[in-house]
């Protein structure tokens, strides 16, 4: 079966959905190739949003022979030459031009991509055929020696009606019955990511012959959790190592996190772990309260380092057994709590002028006070 | 549903008054049933004859009444205001509860304003600052200014908990009065006057039981009282411990205990209900946890551990980020003290 991710990759460059401004940007570019002062660009934007495909489409549409590296190969400075240097001296054999596609520039590493960066540079400096560097991340400081070199084109996330009409017409192409809120689920839930969208719509047209849209929030919300739930895991269950356990934890954020762990903890951990597990996510939050107090963010550093490490080491020895862990309650519970005291609260407020105190006060004495109204009810309003 | 039902029986309580033709305060027994006349405050009869001599001689400095909720303060600065001022005493008199109103603003706006204006009768005005051990400490540098600035037309009665928490230039400025909780013997004559004239019962056990869990707290003893009174015109303790289990559905001693036995789970959670429920802070419980600490049944020297890691707490309590993972922590340490 292939992916409907590649079976539904744009052919033509208008094809490509969203973006608008910046396929504009790069066709003008290619257009007028010999004239460009900075001889490549650099796509870069999230995941998903459209950046290998439009170097592809261009590539097609001008007929150029694409030459592609990715972050697969190795890129140290001798290979980048033998591919790309060598691709610029000769003519092609067949196409009316050659394309230089490096995917993935910003992960061409230091250390086992030596001299690559550099080499990349010079490349550019004497090209004659367009350069694409694709890049999620633009702003890394390795890049910055690119920027003079280099036209910056910025993709962003495709918006969820764009998203929700491309996936109706796959849909229809492939005759699933799934419904408009079920596709605007998808749409919404995948953060402007198509890569994403057209995946979940097929995973979930080959599970269900019809999509509701319960069917698409189980899927999303699944993948969410499982992501959660392997990472507690590693933290709990093993005995150190585990310093990266949250890395690839995605849709949940700091706060988050914390009471995932709270919650769950007690579920795993007896005594002596217990006390020293909870210290450590003590300690945790205490640099939370810091970074809140000070803005100094470098602070994440200990608090994942106490959230991962610090509790996976308060146990004596690893743990074999299967826990199921829970999500977070605790947010919930105050907020049902809330709502139903903010009517006490109110109370409290007239109370405390009658009574002469503060509010706070009076809503301490409420609960005996409540005793004595709910037994005093005059008969006329019963 | 549940929240209606409470909100119309206060207001439907409230409407009573206007039946019996008389003032709201009067339903409520603190309020009924707080002193009107210097000679009915009972258990500190220096500081009221200190006071009495103030409105003898149509003069006082700033005072500072500092002691423990529920020992008199407050009535003592309302009788102040009413004997200096007589029937207009509502417009001399401004009452500002620190704990709602903490900040600067609060000093510079509606004490400035109310201070700045002349007395419409007696020789100045007062304004009575409850709770100003919760005023910010620049609030507090504001105050002193205005004390200072003010004196020609007004006085301050400021009362606290902890006369620490004042900073020293205020105290300095004030004559300090302090507070200490009514003795059982004053306590149960208050008790004793009320029963008689709203006509129930009440036996001495029962009124040994009420100083008891009520800490020597006056208004909390009248609350519980009345709310008793309520139920049943005969009250002997069985009531007094009703109203409590009632009113307070868990308390801190429970949980502790909860976390002694090792079901931490069960303690935490019941934490959480009884936090919510009664709306009480991390601070709050701290407080209530390192009291406790010495009643519960484990080994001397495990206590004193436990009331370090009391301490270290509340310290990351004012440091960190969610008060409950603090309280957790330390409700967790509680499974490994030794009985």
């Amino acid at each position: 079966m292939i992916p409907w991710a590649e079976k539904y990759r744009p052919k033509k460059l208008n094809e490509v959905v969203g973006n608008f401004e910046a396929k504009k940007k790069i066709l003008d570019f290619i257009k007028d190739f010999s004239r460009q002062r900075k001889k490549a660009v650099m796509l870069h934007g999230p995941a998903g949003s459209g950046k290998t495909s439009i170097a592809y489409t261009l590539a097609l549409g001008f007929n150029y022979e694409i030459i592609e590296m990715n972050a697969s190969d190795f890129r140290t400075k001798q290979q980048i030459h033998e591919v790309i240097g060598q691709a610029l001296k000769q003519q092609s054999l067949f196409s009316k031009g050659k394309l230089i596609l490096v995917d993935e520039v910003d992960g061409i590493t230091g250390t086992r991509d030596r001299g690559g960066l550099r080499e990349l540079i010079r490349l550019i400096s004497e090209t004659t055929f367009p350069i694409i560097l694709v890049a999620n991340d633009a702003w890394q400081s390795k890049l910055r020696p690119l920027r003079s070199k280099t036209q910056f084109i910025e993709l962003k996330t495709i918006d969820k009606e764009i998203l929700f009409s491309l996936l109706k017409k796959i849909a229809k192409k492939e005759k699933i019955k799934i419904s408009d809120d079920a596709l605007e689920c998808i749409s919404s839930t995948v953060k402007g990511d198509a890569r994403a969208a057209i995946t979940d719509l097929q995973v979930l047209s080959s599970a269900h012959k019809e999509i509701t849209k319960k069917n698409a929030l189980d899927l999303c919300y699944r993948e969410k959790d499982e992501n959660i739930f392997n990472s507690l895991r590693r933290i709990f269950k093993s005995k150190g190592g585990v310093l990266k356990a949250f890395d690839n934890v995605q849709n949940i954020n700091n706060n988050d996190l914390f009471l995932w762990i709270d919650e769950n903890l007690p579920l795993e951990y007896q005594g002596k772990e217990l006390v020293k597990a909870y210290d450590a996510l003590s300690k945790a939050d205490v640099f939370r309260g810091r970074i809140r107090r000070w803005q100094h963010w470098r602070f994440l550093v200990y608090i994942n380092a106490f959230l991962t490490e610090g509790i996976s080491n308060s146990k004596e020895k690893s743990k074999q057994d299967y826990t199921s862990y829970k999500p977070p309650s605790r947010i919930l519970k105050i907020w049902i709590a809330n709502q139903k005291q903010a009517k006490r609260k109110e109370i409290a407020e007239k109370l405390a002028k009658i009574i002469h105190t503060s509010k706070k006060r009076a809503y301490k004495e409420l609960p005996f006070l409540e005793i004595t109204f709910q037994n005093n009810i005059p008969i006329t309003n019963l | 549903m549940l929240r209606h039902k409470i909100y119309k029986n206060f207001s439907s309580f409230l409407k009573m008054a206007k039946v019996k033709g008389q003032k709201e305060e009067s339903m409520i027994w603190t309020e009924k049933y707080r002193p009107r006349e210097f000679s009915e405050v009972l258990g500190h009869p220096e500081i009221v004859k200190r006071a009495k001599a103030f409105v003898q001689n149509q003069n006082m400095p700033h005072l500072l009444f500092s002691g423990p909720a529920g020992s008199g303060k407050t009535t003592l600065a309302l009788i102040v205001a009413k004997k200096f001022f007589g029937p207009s005493w509502n417009e001399n008199f401004l009452e500002l509860n620190a704990s709602d109103e903490r900040g600067i603003d609060v000093v510079r706006r509606k004490v400035k304003s109310f201070a700045r204006t002349k007395a419409f009768s007696g020789p100045f005005k007062i304004i009575f600052l409850d709770e100003s051990d919760a005023l910010t400490k620049e609030a507090q540098q504001a105050l002193r200014r205005t004390m200072e600035i003010f004196t020609g037309t007004c006085r301050f009665i400021l009362s606290c908990n902890i006369s620490s928490k004042i900073i020293d230039p205020i105290q300095s400025r004030c004559s300090v009065f302090r507070f200490k909780l009514l003795d059982k013997k004053d306590t149960a004559k208050i008790i004793e006057r009320i029963a008689k004239q709203e006509k129930f019962k009440i036996n001495n056990k029962a009124i040994e039981s009420l100083c008891d869990v009520s800490h020597g707290d006056l208004r909390r003893v009248i609350n519980i009282l009345q709310a008793s009174a309520s139920i049943t015109k005969n009250i002997d303790e069985n009531t007094i411990y009703e109203i409590i289990a009632e009113a307070k559905p868990a308390d801190i001693k429970s949980i502790l205990e909860l976390a002694l036995r090792g079901s931490f789970l069960d303690a935490r959670n019941k934490l959480l209900d009884v936090m919510l429920k009664q709306g009480l802070s991390g601070l709050d419980i701290i407080k209530a946890v390192q009291r406790e600490i010495w009643n519960l049944n484990i080994k001397e020297e495990e206590k004193l551990k436990l009331v370090e890691k009391c301490g270290e707490t509340e310290f990351r309590l004012v440091e960190g980020s969610d008060d409950f993972i603090q309280l957790e922590s330390l409700l967790a340490s509680f499974i490994l003290a030794k009985k």
